[in-house]
């Protein structure tokens, strides 16, 4: 079920076909891995089995951790980054001249991108997109039912032992627009239209879902208040970029539909926050879900934790026993497959533009 | 197939030729060479047997080229009484609306006392409507249909029958009896979702953690790749399948005759009824959802033998008729942690009763038999009736949705 053209390029674990390692090895991976040793996730490259030549020379988090000069003369030429900061990724580029790829385990490059990142010519860079899609999906449409069947009535009630037969509002029939339609995106379209949804999409590049299946409408960036004033509920799933960030603002809000549930599973701080508090507070906006914030871990100041009408999750709702596990096994199986033999590696992200 | 829902609101009936499809109330004589109607591709094969009704699947007037309403066509009238509770505004298209033609409202009441002038009317019912809104409608509806020989068709508001058969019913199991199945189904499916990912994503432990200003990660579940199955595989089940499949989870079906169900292709097993079939569904399931009707060989079928063979951590969802579970059992399974937890919907004594056990146990998801409950769910289970089972009754066309009100449903 291709979505659209992007799938010779992208990964999605619901829909791409496993590479198959028949072609010829022509190079050799030497990896280092910046995350920590006794991190468990990361056992299909620590202990798995690698590319016929391939090696993993050194793991660490700091600078302190690498052996500079002897690892200068093994010319290493992959970085596996799944715990470190940006400045400790510049200066693991500088020291090693030789390398040529950057794999992120996450999605977000937001934490370790940067101006020297983006400058490095000679350094492509891929990420896990693809790969924690459906969980989020799933989270997607139980935070709108969790509105439309009012749970937190349901619960109330519990509590009270009142039984009280209340309407509920159907997800069929309702519009959900989604900001950012990248893999996210189209996962949780791929629900919603299963529940007879309308699904309006926004992207910066509209053009590339032409023609897809699951999206009744396809906006372009500067359609978002569009979006906003049609939407019963907005879910977004940009990357947070400079583009993005504020995008979700105080304008943005006020023209939301009577009764909007806003959802985020980006990034904090794509939406204005103080803005959305507002509009939470006062009605503008029914409820939100949110599995990201501005600030995580959310300090305890924040009025979030104290608003009836919203959903919080502390950014998990990703987080299964195995998707770390399962986006190393991404790295190994398909991407570092794909290295050693000189194919297009999956995912790669434009550096300047952050995604 | 979305756009001639519009059509339902138009009473203009004329005969036109085939060249010019004519937009006539309850059909579109375009739909002219279908012999079969169904165009969804994970369409109910039952559909093609042209005897039952899904709001989401089925085209109003969808087999209407077999239908034209004109003076020709009509075979017979509808005489209609409604048994009803007063003032049930739910009923507006029958009591107030327009009829098609061919089709009178005689008179609407709650007891056979509220019908007493018809009785000597040279104008006879022959068609009764009941609605679960009347009090007592298992008493009155033989009585009603006793009084009223002439009566040829019963029509039920609801799903479930189980609030008007009786053993006196059964008496008339000769008159041929619909139901509104297939009105209400999707948003038990969206309920049934929901329900599903309460526990996949343990939203009380969310609840909880917000309330303490406790921001934790914790590892959530899938449905992706989870078992859901379903016990009384009728059109709730299969709503309840087509978004399951969506999300990646395997479907175990059961039902009576598992054969109607071989072809389906949302369904990776089809088990009929029988003890062993019913705890094997059991122990293969992660998410037991139980949408079947109640009758005298469903009633407690759900019992603490099931509830012994079910898989660890598995959620039960109840969504058709309390009786169909013993709920002594249901409450012990959750108890002793058998069970990770259970959604509610129905129970056999409703409202709940404040004694009860459930409102204490802490793994149970109740509502107050509610989440088909949108503002229009029983208005339009009336225009049901009104647009598509009045006018094949009058054209001499087979009734939807029939019912066997000594089996139950």
């Amino acid at each position: 079920l291709t979505m659209d053209d992007s799938n010779k390029k992208y990964y999605n674990r619901e829909t791409s076909i496993p590479f198959s390692s028949d072609g010829d090895v022509i190079k050799e991976a030497k990896i280092l891995s910046l995350g920590k040793a006794d991190d468990v996730n990361n056992e299909p490259l620590y202990k798995g089995r690698l590319p016929e030549g391939s090696k993993l020379l050194a793991i660490g988090t700091v600078m302190g951790d690498f052996d500079i000069p002897a690892l200068k003369a093994q010319e290493p030429n992959v970085i596996f980054v799944s715990s470190c900061t940006r400045e400790v990724l510049l200066q693991l580029l500088d020291a090693f001249p030789t390398i040529e790829w950057v794999h992120s385990r996450s999605t977000g490059i937001d934490h370790i991108q940067s101006k020297g990142l983006a400058a490095a010519e000679h350094v492509v860079v891929t990420n896990s997109k693809g790969c924690f899609s459906s969980t989020l999906a799933e989270y997607t449409l139980m935070a709108c039912a969790y509105f439309a069947k009012d749970l937190p009535r349901l619960m109330r009630q519990k509590q009270h032992k009142d039984w009280n037969k209340y309407e509920v509002l159907e997800l069929r029939g309702a519009t959900l627009g989604v900001v950012g339609y990248g893999d996210i995106g189209r996962a949780a379209s791929k629900l919603a239209k299963a529940y007879g949804m309308k699904v309006i999409a926004l992207r910066r590049n509209p053009s590339l879902s032409k023609g897809c299946s699951i999206c009744d409408k396809v906006y372009g960036a500067d359609q978002l208040n569009t979006l906003m004033s049609e939407s019963d509920y907005i879910l977004v799933a940009a990357p947070l970029t400079d583009i993005t960030r504020g995008l979700i603002d105080a304008d943005a809000i006020a023209h939301a539909k009577k009764d909007a549930v806003l959802i985020n599973v980006g990034r904090g701080p794509i939406i204005d926050e103080d803005a959305m508090i507002d509009a939470l507070n006062n009605g503008k906006l029914k409820g939100a879900g949110l599995d990201v914030t501005t600030l995580e871990p959310l300090p305890t100041e924040s009025p979030l934790w104290e608003l009836d009408n919203v959903l919080l999750s502390p950014h998990n709702m990703d987080v299964t026993a195995t998707f770390l596990r399962e986006s190393t096994e991404f790295f190994v199986k398909e991407n570092l497959e794909r290295f050693v033999r000189g194919v297009t590696l999956l995912n790669l992200v434009d550096k300047v533009a952050g995604y | 197939m979305r756009a001639s829902s519009l059509l339902r609101s138009l009473k203009v009936v004329s005969r036109r030729s085939p060249i010019n499809p004519v937009v006539c109330s309850f059909h579109s004589s375009s739909l002219r060479a279908a012999t079969n109607g169904v165009t969804t591709p994970h369409a109910d094969p039952q559909l093609k047997n042209y005897k039952f009704w899904n709001r989401e699947e089925s085209t109003p007037g969808q087999f209407s080229y077999l239908l034209e309403i004109s003076p020709e066509s009509i075979q017979k009238e509808a005489r209609i009484i409604s048994l009803t509770a007063p003032d049930d505004e739910a009923n507006h298209a029958l009591h107030e609306g327009a009829l098609p033609m061919g089709c009178r409202l005689l008179g609407t009441g709650s007891t056979l006392q509220d019908f007493n002038e018809l009785r000597n009317s040279d104008q006879q019912p022959n068609v009764v409507f009941v609605s679960p809104s009347c009090p007592k409608a298992r008493v009155q509806l033989p009585l009603v249909l006793a009084a009223f020989p002439t009566i040829e068709w019963i029509h039920c508001r609801s799903a479930g029958i189980d609030f008007v058969v009786s053993d006196a019913l059964v008496g008339y199991k000769h008159i041929p009896c619909t139901n509104a199945k297939g009105q209400f189904s999707s948003s038990l499916a969206e309920y049934t979702m929901m329900a599903c990912s309460y526990f996949a994503k343990d939203l009380p432990r969310l609840m909880r953690q917000k309330k303490e200003k406790n921001w934790a990660k914790y590892e959530v579940e899938e449905l992706r790749g989870k078992t859901m199955g379903i016990v009384g595989y009728g059109d709730i089940g299969r709503a309840c399948a087509k978004i399951a499949h969506v999300y990646g989870m395997k479907i175990v079906a059961l039902r009576r005759n598992p054969s109607i169900s071989e072809v389906d292709p949302l369904c990776d097993v089809v088990y009929g009824t029988g003890k062993s079939s019913l705890n094997k569904l059991m122990s293969e399931s992660d998410y037991i959802v139980c949408s079947a009707p109640s009758t005298v060989e469903t009633r407690g079928m759900v019992n603490a033998d099931a509830f012994k063979a079910v898989k660890e951590n598995a959620v039960f969802i109840n969504l058709g008729r309390g009786p169909v579970v013993d709920e002594k059992a249901l409450i012990e399974a959750l108890k002793t942690g058998r069970l990770r937890g259970a959604a509610l919907d129905v129970f056999i004594e409703e409202p709940l009763p404040p004694e009860s056990e459930f409102w204490d146990v802490s793994n149970v998801l109740i509502s107050p038999h509610n989440m088909d409950q949108t503002g229009s769910f029983m208005h339009e289970a009336t225009e049901f009736f009104v647009n598509e089972n009045l006018p094949r009754f009058v054209c001499g066309e087979d009734l939807l949705n029939p019912v066997d009100v000594e089996i139950g449903y």
